[in-house]
This record gives C-alpha cells, sequence and structure tokens, in this order.
C-alpha cells in the first residue's frame, strides 16, 4: 500500500492556531489570522496547547492523498473510519481525502502500516501536530 | 457581517493527479474555510445546520460579553418598526447579564440570557460538493435575508478564488435551471438566474 500526499490547505498550522484562538480569545477571526501568519512561534506556542482543545480545531483544513491499494485494502480503511472520502481513479490507484483531526484519531485509534504512513505523511504540512499525533499513537 | 476565504485546497493540482477525472467528482476532496464575523446567533444556528462542514465559533462560557447593545445584530423590519422595543430589551439584558456575572454567576450560565440577535463570530470549513448544496438553498429568494446575505459573501469569494467551480453555483434554480421548491417556489427564477450569471 503506497500513499503519497498530493495537496493540502496552505498553512494548516496557522489554521489550526486560529480556530483554537477564535474559540476562546474573544478577537476576531480575519485578525488572529493576519497576526498569525506573520508570527510562526506564536503558532507553535499555541499549537502546542492542543491536548486541551475539542477536536474540531483540527477540522479547518483538508489533506489530499493519491492511494496505491487493492479494493479489499481500501474497504478496511472505509470500514476503520468514515471520515476519509475516496474517489477511484484507476486500478488500484484511488484520491483519498480527509482533515487532521480524522488522521489524528485514526492513529490514536489503530497502529497500522496504513495508519504509520499517514501519520508520517502529514508531518512536513503540519509538524507539530505531526508530533503531537505521534505522542498519541498507538 | 464580514465574510472572507482565509484558505482552501485548489482544484488544479487534482485535476493533474486525477487524469482527466470530471472536476464534479472531485469536489468533495476540496475543502474550503471561511471566517465569518458579526452574524447574528440566529444566523449561525442555521448555519450549523449544514452538518457536513465544520464550525469553531466564539464562545459565550469563555468570552464575556460585554456592550452587548454594540453587538447585536438588528434586522432591517425591526429598525422600520419596533427599534425602540428591540433597544430598550438589549439593554435590559446587558444589565441584567452584567449583574449576574459580577454576583458570580459563571458566564456559561449568565449566557443564558441573551438573545438570538447576539453577535457571533466562526471560523467554517465546507468541502466543495457541500459549499455548492449551500449556495443552493441559501442564496434562493425564499432563504432567510441574514443567511442569504452571508451566502451571497461566501460565494463571492468562492467565485474569486475558483471561478470555474463557483460560477455555476447559486440558488438551486440557477445550478439546476427550474426551480426545486414546488409550489413553494418565488416565481423569480429568471431574476434570480439574472443576479446570479457571472
Amino acid at each position: 500500500m503506497r500513499i503519497t500526499l498530493v495537496a493540502h490547505t496552505p498553512d494548516v498550522e496557522v489554521m489550526v492556531a486560529t480556530s483554537m484562538l477564535t474559540t476562546t480569545s474573544g478577537a476576531q477571526p480575519i485578525t488572529l489570522y493576519e497576526r498569525l501568519h506573520t508570527n510562526p512561534e506564536k503558532v507553535r506556542e499555541v499549537v502546542g496547547r492542543l491536548e486541551v482543545q475539542h477536536g474540531n480545531v483540527l477540522e479547518h483544513n483538508r489533506l489530499i492523498w493519491v492511494v496505491e491499494a487493492t479494493r479489499d485494502q481500501v474497504m478496511d480503511v472505509m470500514l476503520d473510519t468514515r471520515y476519509l472520502t475516496f474517489t477511484k481513479l484507476g486500478d488500484e490507484r484511488w484520491l483519498m481525502s480527509g482533515n487532521l483531526r480524522t488522521v489524528a484519531e485514526y492513529a490514536h485509534q489503530k497502529n497500522t502500516e496504513f495508519t504509520k504512513k499517514l501519520v508520517e505523511s502529514v508531518r512536513d504540512a503540519a509538524p507539530t501536530i505531526h508530533s503531537y499525533i505521534r505522542r498519541g499513537a498507538k | 457581517m464580514k465574510a472572507k476565504l482565509l484558505a482552501y485546497t485548489p482544484l488544479k493540482p487534482l485535476r493533474e493527479v486525477s487524469g482527466g477525472q470530471d472536476w464534479r467528482s472531485l469536489l468533495p476532496h476540496l475543502g474550503y474555510t471561511f471566517a465569518v464575523e458579526k452574524i447574528s446567533r440566529a444566523c449561525s444556528h442555521q448555519l450549523v445546520r449544514h452538518r457536513v462542514a465544520s464550525f469553531s465559533q466564539q464562545s459565550q462560557r469563555y468570552i464575556t460579553v460585554k456592550r452587548l447593545a454594540e453587538r447585536v445584530v438588528t434586522p432591517p423590519s425591526v429598525e422600520t418598526a419596533g427599534a425602540a422595543e428591540f433597544n430598550k430589551l438589549v439593554e435590559e439584558v446587558c444589565e441584567a447579564y452584567q449583574r449576574l456575572v459580577e454576583q458570580g454567576v459563571p458566564k456559561e450560565d449568565a449566557r443564558f440570557i441573551l438573545p438570538n440577535a447576539s453577535e457571533t463570530s466562526l471560523l467554517m470549513t465546507m468541502d466543495g460538493r457541500s459549499l455548492l448544496h449551500f449556495f443552493g438553498l441559501r442564496c434562493c429568494n425564499r432563504a432567510q435575508w441574514e443567511i442569504r446575505a452571508l451566502a451571497d459573501r461566501i460565494l463571492e469569494e468562492a467565485r474569486a478564488a475558483e471561478p470555474d467551480v463557483f460560477n455555476e453555483a447559486g440558488p438551486y434554480c440557477y445550478q439546476l435551471g427550474y426551480c426545486p421548491e414546488g409550489r413553494f417556489t418565488c416565481g423569480r427564477m429568471q431574476e434570480a438566474m439574472g443576479m446570479y450569471r457571472p
């Protein structure tokens, strides 16, 4: 089974931090996003407090992968989680998408080759969250 | 009211890897995140009924409501008739809320008396297919004025970012070429279609 991240929402962690502060700070989300966009240190600090937040802050992004797998392998993933979306591209080739919450919850609930590859695939897009997911992974 | 598209996943790279798939089949894979500011709680209640979406909304548990009178959405119909009554009640609620908080009632309980008119802001993320459905229902002449105004602003943002996808978006009469509202139709389909043609 091969999995390649081919596209994702830009600045995923800026969006996670914006979402976290929108719910609790009283500042307006556009202002928060613009401020955080130029302050990567603050983003890391806010996203580092992720454990205390509701999981929905991880939902404001979309990650899209190309997956090379058999129908049975895809069926197993679909039965494990209903929050990943699949489109068949060709023989044993699929487009799959979901958000970071799905990646985190799937990895925390199941330890398989697929979930390990899934977690590794988000390392560059969301480094702080990648560490958070790895800490909690089964 | 403000709506801004903060981030999205563009269609182009998906078209490249999908090798000629119809772009409509790729819509569920596209994600759009909007900041929505200064709508009423009445509007956000309607918004969250679109369940295939994610929302992060300002919390009245954590954020103290200050100067409620300046942070309410007043419907145009109230501005023309009933403004005095509306404003008087908002003032009274504002004072009562402050008194409750000062007396030690937690914000999460004091908020129970706040009106639907209270302003709120939020982040909303939808996939492309859900967004088309949202526009189909909420840009419609039959939608309530506030969420319709919001849907129109979101549509403007979406069209500016991905015209190939969203120039075809608008109320269902515009998307489908017929009105699916049956006997509830507004009867002004041509006018609506004209309004949404880019």
